[in-house]
């Protein structure tokens, strides 16, 4: 059987299946973020109620220096106030070689206090990450590049996709869970930014091309990347909410273009890390530096499907 | 909403448009030669056959290992992955460059790349690419050597993957620098190559 004769197809029309889809509906607008002034110091500027939805976000941590230590070492800090059970990892999780070293000194030591506490770390694939890390058990992955899981609180779902081989088999499958998923919630998150004003990698336009319309289509309120090594919160697209995570572990000082029109927040001096609680229709959110300044907070509305 | 669908026009046009997917592509009379045969249909029916014909080695070459489980420890996941590099490379002792890309195939990835490097950010896509893929690192390809551990793996642009014949889960297609590489995704190793692919 000729391989390209039965695929071609398939990709093709699953394309414009969409296009239609596309063009036949309205996308709601108007912004989705409330800005909070930031917080010089080191608080949790967030609801904390027991029965919210609680979790983290790193990016581009898996460095095994010190930077990645101290930033996870604060990040633990705040789970002593702040009981997130589960953390999204954006990617690049391990740089570098990946032998069972590695996997200690880049991951498992830095985050251990958490690990050993049983919190959940869900990853995503970057650049810099083997495809065999999706087996390894404290990923979460079960062995797939990309997936899809309901939150423990709250009426969520969070997409974690692999940016870097999105293939017609990932875009089908993008379309089919997103337009399934009955979630109140909809939070993805890839490790390569659909708009970012970084100088070194910058939006990923051909990724956005692709990836956009679906999250517009499917009523996606949150996306959370990395690739880039800064913070960085998006002003809303077409009413989503972008944030860039990227300085975990890594971190390219200066490298925020200022005066970029896309950027609502950025902070490029030092490491961070992101701590969101959503309860009801709200998502509230911090990011918080090595050092423990909340850098930047806010809320997000959710996103209702238009009636 | 006009964004998106000019966006999305733009893709399909591109998968449309690719060189592979041209063999599903009717000619207007005054340019079809020889009705029925279209020299890259062929060259892509043979590129896959050589594809199949990996992936059923690979698989009875992985199939004689432990399984590796969905919660493996790195230990397990790294000893899988060698031992199967190494039966792989034993299998595949005779392999050279081009068993896979063969030159016809080799000619098309060439033209896919330049059409979509020459169309609109390609200059970004181009920079981005080896930016990630480590343009600077000395890298020296062998077919079933490992994928060296210092370099990235690079993203390939949907369009790109949307215009390329598509492959099973065992392999990808990625970037070293300018070189197009087959990655074996489960020994982690290269299976061919093309150098300097890039236009």
């Amino acid at each position: 059987m000729p391989h390209r004769a039965s695929q071609a197809p398939l990709a093709v029309c699953g394309l414009i299946a969409f296009l239609s889809c596309a063009a036949a509906t309205a996308v709601p607008a108007g912004p989705v973020v409330v800005i909070a002034p930031p917080r010089p110091a080191d608080v949790v500027d967030l609801p904390n109620l027991p029965d919210s939805l609680k979790f983290a976000v790193i990016g581009d941590n898996g460095t095994g220096e010190q930077p990645e230590y101290e930033t996870a070492r604060q990040l633990w800090n705040f789970h002593q106030k702040f009981d997130f059970p589960l953390v999204l990892m954006v990617g690049d999780n391990i740089y570098g070689a990946d032998r069972p070293q590695d996997f200690a000194r880049k991951f498992e030591q830095p985050y251990k206090p958490m690990l050993d506490a049983g919190i959940k770390f869900y990853a995503s694939l970057g650049n810099h990450d083997s495809r065999e890390q999706s087996h390894y058990k404290l990923y979460n992955m079960e062995g797939k590049y990309y997936y899809s899981f309901k939150a423990p609180k709250e009426d969520v779902r969070f997409f974690a996709l692999e940016s870097s081989y999105m293939d017609s088999t990932q875009l089908t499958w993008v379309q089919n869970e997103l337009e399934g998923s009955k979630e109140d919630w909809k939070i993805v998150y890839f490790h390569h930014p659909l708009y970012s004003s970084a100088q070194t990698h910058g939006s990923t336009v051909k990724l956005r091309d692709v990836l956009e319309p679906m999250l517009i289509r499917y009523n996606v309120t949150l996306v959370l990347t990395g690739h880039d090594h800064v913070y960085e919160r998006i002003k809303p697209q077409n009413g989503i909410a972008y944030f860039v995570e990227g300085s975990s572990g890594q971190l390219r000082a200066g490298d925020l273009r200022r005066g970029s029109p896309l950027t609502a927040r950025g902070f490029d001096t030092d490491r961070t890390f992101m701590l969101c609680e959503i309860k009801g229709d709200q998502l509230n959110f911090q990011a918080i530096s090595r050092e423990g300044t909340v850098v930047d907070s806010g809320i997000i509305m959710r996103r209702k499907p238009q009636k | 909403m006009r964004y998106q669908i000019a966006s999305l026009l733009a893709i399909v046009t591109l998968a449309f448009g690719g060189d592979a997917a041209a063999a599903q592509k009717p000619k207007s009379e005054s340019t079809r030669k020889k009705p029925g045969v279209n020299p890259d249909a062929q060259v892509i029916v043979d590129f896959n056959k050589r594809i199949t014909a990996y992936v059923e080695l690979h698989k009875k070459l992985e199939a004689t290992l432990p399984t590796l489980p969905k919660e493996a420890t790195p230990q397990q996941i790294d000893v899988h992955e060698r031992a199967l590099a190494k039966l792989v490379q034993a299998a595949r002792a005779d392999a050279k460059p081009g068993d896979l890309f063969s030159p016809g195939m080799q000619v098309i990835v060439r033209r896919i790349l330049g059409q979509v490097f020459r169309g609109p950010d390609g200059r970004q896509i181009k920079n981005s690419i080896l930016d990630e893929s480590g343009e600077r690192a000395v890298v020296k390809l062998t077919i079933n050597g490992r994928y060296p551990d210092e370099v990235p793996i690079s993203t390939v642009p949907p369009q790109v993957l949307l215009s390329l014949p598509k492959l099973p889960e065992e392999l990808e297609y990625r970037f070293v620098g300018r070189h197009v590489i087959l990655l074996d995704v489960h020994a982690h190793t290269i299976a061919d190559f093309i150098d300097n692919a890039f236009p």
